[in-house]
Parts: structure tokens; C-alpha cells; sequence
């Protein structure tokens, strides 16, 4: 075996991208760089749309959310005229952390070093003695007001922001990923909010693995082995009594993936066994439901009945299976992430649906989750083998999905009006990889922008 | 029965089943629990309040029946788990125990808590602390657990979190 030179700092380096010999291929070292890890925060996070929250969280005047993009503290508020603001969390005089709170409601914010004052729209409402401080001219004239994010815009509830002023509209961004954050959106006639109770853990690997792993079918039957032979045995649990009965999907057994520009992609699958619609929290509130058929209509409706796993690169997923879950990922170091996770429902939803949803959450999810902790576990598993010996020759991990395309080739862009998607089709057994490149096609062009 | 006698048998319960998630004697330590025995462990709502109503918020861990232990039993004794591969050594501590007034035929008690962790895979060492909240039955001759609340302080944890770590 040899072994190729470790390649200079020039993205382009780590990434094999030729789709017209079937190539697709990205250097492990792209996970084990630490100075790759610093250009990743600066012209990835630092530069492009970023989640931040949602819209329901700061639904009163002055409520605000406290968060990250990249390296940088960002305080989210409601206005006292209703707009949302993105500030930068750190005081004008020093440059001191301003609000150390997760979430609240907050008129004014003080600044506990010197006691300088903003507005929860970030205008600076004092200087703490500013008559007695014999201040410059210059410094009278500056203006004191909390530094904000380039852009912030929010897309039916969800919220972006992007600290470079260079960046599409997040219309533009989003593109036809859009759709699939409809597809969440629509599940909520009056709005979705998070359940109490966010999550939040690390684990010992690369954001990236997480960004992969969430559009990864192909791991499930073998990562998750424990988790499907738990659910084996178990005798199946009733269903309600009053739960539709007409929820079959038509559509053949199916796993498939679209992929958009600005590094976005979804996975879905129809007909798993045992995992179907009448296993979804949706249907479980009749009313609520009903009402989203009517809205909606039976195309729509059979799609967000179906599994589906979007990510909007470069940090949020969600993912709509046994339960509905907004995950976001901080990276903390080249092989350190945090993970910020929640779960996601329809407002005004009724008890039993409720429950039922948060019960299929917790079992799935988290770290203390039957599935997720064997991803995060994975993931440290990664992390140490791509330091081995394969390092030099790129990953097998990505050419899923690359071959010729089956000959009933079916993938129903055209019911939810997707123009023009990168896609792939297969069977149950599919897992598809091909829909990982989108988001490092992105990686490469924001890492090739120049900071 | 006097309330001397109770908190000895609920700090002896309590430390003996720290130490059967030492050894790893997983039937022992199921057999504690009743069979409709609910094992809850709250998340935190923000930083200074859990969360109460595990039917509307959300839960690190809730079972309503001891079933559910019986699962992750299953799911460590399966190796099918990369999270018990290898398995992390721990050491349970249990102190300051106090009962907690209990109506009818039951006995109350709180503690304090804390896990050391160590995984042999990465030589990494951690803690998970905490207190707890534990009602016993009467069953005959002995004492189950049917009520547990593992209030845990560190709640940002790494990668894993399971029985044997609480
Ligand atoms: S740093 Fe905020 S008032 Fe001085
Ligand atoms: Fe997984």
C-alpha cells in the first residue's frame, strides 16, 4: 500500500469529484485536519446561512434565544416591534459575553462588567457615567449599538442568519429544499413549536459524521441491530381505535433521495415494515390531522406521512420518523461536536398524540436514546479508523447510488412540483451515498471562496 | 415499622444497587424493580428547572414499566450495541440519604448520586451526579423499587447515556 503525501491546505485537495467517470471521493484527513477544521469555521459557519432557531421560540416582544454561528455568540430577540434581530451576544465597551442566559423575555440588557445598556433590538440605551469619562470626540460619535449578523431571515418559522453579507437570499438558498421544510411546516396548522425539554450532548468525531450519518440509510440495519431486535420482539402495541384507517401508502416500498444546490439533501423511504403511517404521531390527533388533509391535500399528505431525513447543510436536520426531531450541531474541535436536539410539534396538539410523539422521540433519539447513541458511538469509531492506514486513498463511502440506475426508475418529483432535483431511487435495501456529495460539493465551494 | 428501620433498608437498597450495575448482575438488578415499576429521569426545561410532566415534556428517559429497563438489559446482553464495545467500568456511589414521607404501606427516600465512568476503549473517565427519588413496596418477604426519579445535574453528556451510567 502507499501512501500519498498529506495534501496542502487547498480544498480542492481533499475532495475527488468527477461524475462522469463514477468518482466521487473525499480524503479522510478532511475529518482529521485541525487546520481545515479552523478554514471550516471561518469560510463554512462564519460565511453562509446558518439555523438559529425558530420562529415560535420568540413569539412574544423581547424574547430572546442565545446561540452560536461558527465561533461567534449570537443573542436571537423579538423587538419590541415585532421584527428578529441576530446580535452579536458581546458588549460594545469590552467586548464581555452580554446575555449569559439560554432563553427568556428581556426589555433591556445589561452588561454585568460596567453596566452598559441595549435594547432588546441591540440599540445602546446608556453608558454607564458617559458624562464624567472625558470621552474623544471620535468615541461620542461612534455608535455604541450591539453589532448584528449579515442577513437574518426566517422561512416559515425557521430561522437563518448569516454573518457574511455575501450570500443568496435564503429563498435562493433554501431552492426546493424549501419544499421539504414545507413538508414540516404543513404538519402545524397553527404553527410547530418544541416540545419542553431540549437535549443537548457531544460526541469525540467530526461535525461531518453527523452531517453524513443523518442521510445514511445504508447504516441503519447494521448500526442499529440492537434497536431492531428490541422492536422485533416486542408484540406490536395497539393502535388507537380512533385512528384513520385509510393511511396505506399506494406507492410501491421504496428508499430514495433528492439533492439541491447550497449543499442541501432529503432522504425518504415508503413502506418499511412496521414503521408505517399509523406508527406516526401526525394521525394520532384525528382533528389536527383532518385538517392538514384538507389543506393539504392527499399528494402532500401521503409525503409527510413518509420518513424522511432533510438536511440543510451546514448545520441542521431534521428528521421525520417514528417522531419529529430538529437536531443542530456546533462543532467544538476537528473530532469534538455538540449537539443541540429537539423535538419538534404541531401546536394545540392533543394529549394522546402528544405523548405518543414524545415517547417514540425519547426511545429513538438522544444520547440516552436506543439509536442515536450507537450513531454517536460510530462516529468516535470513525474518527479513530480514518487515521488509519486507508488514510492517503479516500474513502469507498460514497459511490452508493453512482452506477447505472435501475431499470423502473420512479421518483415523484413532479407531485410535490420539484423542477429539476439531483435524485436517486432504489429498493428498501438502496442506501443510497450519492446524496451526501451535494453538501460536499458545497463544502468545497464555500471552503474555495476566500475568506 | 419505625422510620430508623426504613431508612437503613432504603440506604442498603440504594447502595446495593450501585453495586449490582458494578458488577453488571443485570437480573439482580431488574429483580429490584416491580413489574410496573416507572424509572424516570427528567430533561431540563433551561438551566435551573427539569421537566415535570413526562406526557407533554420531554424525558431523557421514561418507563412506565419495568419492561423498558428489561429492553436496554436486552439491547447490552445482545453486543449488537458499538455503545457496550467494550462496555465502560463504573463505580456508584450513593449518600445523604433521607426518607421522604410516603402515604400507606410504602417507604420514601432521597439521595445523592454519583457514577464514575471510565471507557477501556479510549482510557477516557467522566461523572454523571445527581439525586434521586425512590418509593419501595412491601411484596411479601421483600422491598422492590416502584417509583425512580434520577434527577441528573450534568445532562450534556458524552455520546451515551443508559442504566448502568445513572
Ligand atoms: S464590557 Fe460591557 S460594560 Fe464594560
Ligand atoms: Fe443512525
Amino acid at each position: 500500500m502507499t501512501f500519498a503525501a498529506a495534501p496542502t491546505l487547498n480544498p480542492q485537495n481533499f475532495i475527488d469529484d468527477r461524475p462522469h467517470d463514477g468518482v466521487f471521493r473525499v480524503r479522510h484527513d478532511a475529518f482529521l485536519n485541525t487546520a481545515l477544521f479552523d478554514l471550516e469555521m471561518t469560510r463554512i459557519f462564519e460565511s453562509t446561512w446558518v439555523f438559529v432557531g425558530l420562529e415560535s421560540d420568540l413569539a412574544r416582544p423581547h424574547d430572546f434565544v442565545t446561540t452560536q454561528i461558527g465561533r461567534v455568540p449570537i443573542l436571537l430577540t423579538r423587538a419590541g416591534d415585532g421584527t428578529l434581530r441576530g446580535l452579536i451576544n458581546s458588549c460594545r465597551h469590552r467586548g464581555t459575553l452580554l446575555c449569559p442566559l439560554r432563553k427568556g423575555n428581556q426589555r433591556v440588557h445589561v452588561c454585568h462588567y460596567h453596566g452598559w445598556q441595549y435594547s432588546s433590538a441591540g440599540r445602546n440605551l446608556g453608558i454607564t457615567g458617559a458624562a464624567a469619562g472625558q470621552y474623544p470626540a471620535n468615541f461620542v460619535d461612534d455608535t455604541h449599538d450591539l453589532l448584528s449578523v449579515a442577513r437574518i431571515a426566517s422561512y416559515r418559522g425557521f430561522i437563518f442568519a448569516s454573518l457574511c453579507d455575501a450570500v443568496p437570499t435564503l429563498e435562493e438558498h433554501l431552492g426546493e429544499a424549501r419544499i421539504f421544510l414545507d413538508l414540516i411546516a404543513d404538519q402545524g396548522p397553527n404553527g410547530l413549536e418544541y416540545v419542553p425539554g431540549t437535549v443537548s450532548y457531544t460526541f469525540d468525531a467530526n461535525w461531518k459524521f453527523q452531517f453524513e450519518n443523518g442521510l445514511d440509510f445504508y447504516h441503519f440495519a447494521a448500526t442499529h441491530s440492537s434497536f431492531v431486535q428490541i422492536l422485533r420482539q416486542r408484540p406490536p402495541p395497539p393502535l388507537p381505535p380512533d385512528l384513520p384507517t385509510d393511511l396505506q401508502d399506494p406507492d410501491p416500498q421504496a428508499q430514495g433521495s433528492y439533492s439541491f444546490p447550497y449543499g442541501h439533501a432529503v432522504t425518504w423511504s415508503v413502506g418499511i415494515p412496521g414503521q408505517g403511517a399509523e406508527r406516526r404521531p401526525l394521525p394520532r390527533d384525528p382533528t389536527l390531522f383532518a385538517q392538514v388533509r384538507a389543506r393539504h391535500g392527499a399528494t402532500r399528505t401521503k409525503w409527510l406521512l413518509r420518513q424522511r431525513n432533510l438536511t440543510i447543510f451546514p448545520n441542521l436536520q431534521i428528521v421525520d420518523i417514528q417522531s419529529l426531531q430538529l437536531r443542530v450541531w456546533q462543532p467544538l474541535a476537528v473530532d469534538k461536536t455538540r449537539m443541540v436536539s429537539n423535538c419538534l410539534a404541531p401546536i394545540g396538539e392533543n394529549n394522546a398524540a402528544r405523548s405518543f410523539r414524545i415517547r417514540q422521540y425519547e426511545e429513538f433519539f438522544n444520547p440516552s436514546g436506543l439509536a442515536t447513541a450507537d450513531d454517536n458511538i460510530m462516529y468516535a469509531f470513525c474518527q479513530a479508523g480514518y487515521a488509519g492506514a486507508t488514510r492517503g486513498a479516500g474513502s469507498q463511502g460514497y459511490a452508493r447510488g453512482l452506477g447505472e440506475r435501475p431499470a423502473q426508475q420512479r421518483h415523484d418529483a413532479a407531485e410535490l412540483g420539484l423542477r429539476d432535483p439531483d435524485w436517486a431511487y432504489g429498493t428498501l435495501e438502496f442506501g443510497d451515498e450519492s446524496c451526501f456529495h451535494a453538501g460536499h460539493r458545497e463544502w468545497l465551494r464555500l471552503m474555495s471562496r476566500g475568506s | 415499622m419505625n422510620n430508623a428501620e426504613n431508612l437503613r433498608l432504603a440506604t442498603e437498597l440504594l447502595i446495593h444497587e450501585g453495586r449490582l450495575l458494578d458488577q453488571r448482575d443485570w437480573s439482580a438488578w431488574l429483580a429490584l424493580y416491580a413489574a410496573d415499576a416507572v424509572y424516570w429521569v427528567p430533561a431540563w426545561r433551561n438551566e435551573g428547572e427539569e421537566t415535570a410532566d413526562p406526557e407533554r415534556e420531554v424525558s431523557l428517559i421514561y418507563h412506565p414499566q419495568r419492561v423498558g429497563l428489561e429492553e436496554r438489559v436486552m439491547r447490552v446482553r445482545s453486543r449488537l450495541s458499538v455503545t457496550t464495545l467494550p462496555l465502560p467500568r463504573t463505580t456508584h456511589f450513593v449518600s445523604n440519604v433521607a426518607l421522604v414521607p410516603r402515604c400507606g404501606e410504602t417507604i420514601g427516600a432521597q439521595a445523592s448520586w454519583m457514577v464514575q465512568i471510565y471507557e477501556p476503549r479510549t482510557s477516557l473517565q467522566r461523572v454523571h451526579f445527581g439525586h434521586c427519588e425512590v418509593t419501595l413496596a412491601r411484596v411479601e418477604q421483600r422491598w422492590e423499587i416502584t417509583h425512580k426519579t434520577i434527577h441528573l445535574q450534568n445532562d450534556c453528556v458524552a455520546a451515551v447515556l443508559d442504566f448502568y451510567l445513572l
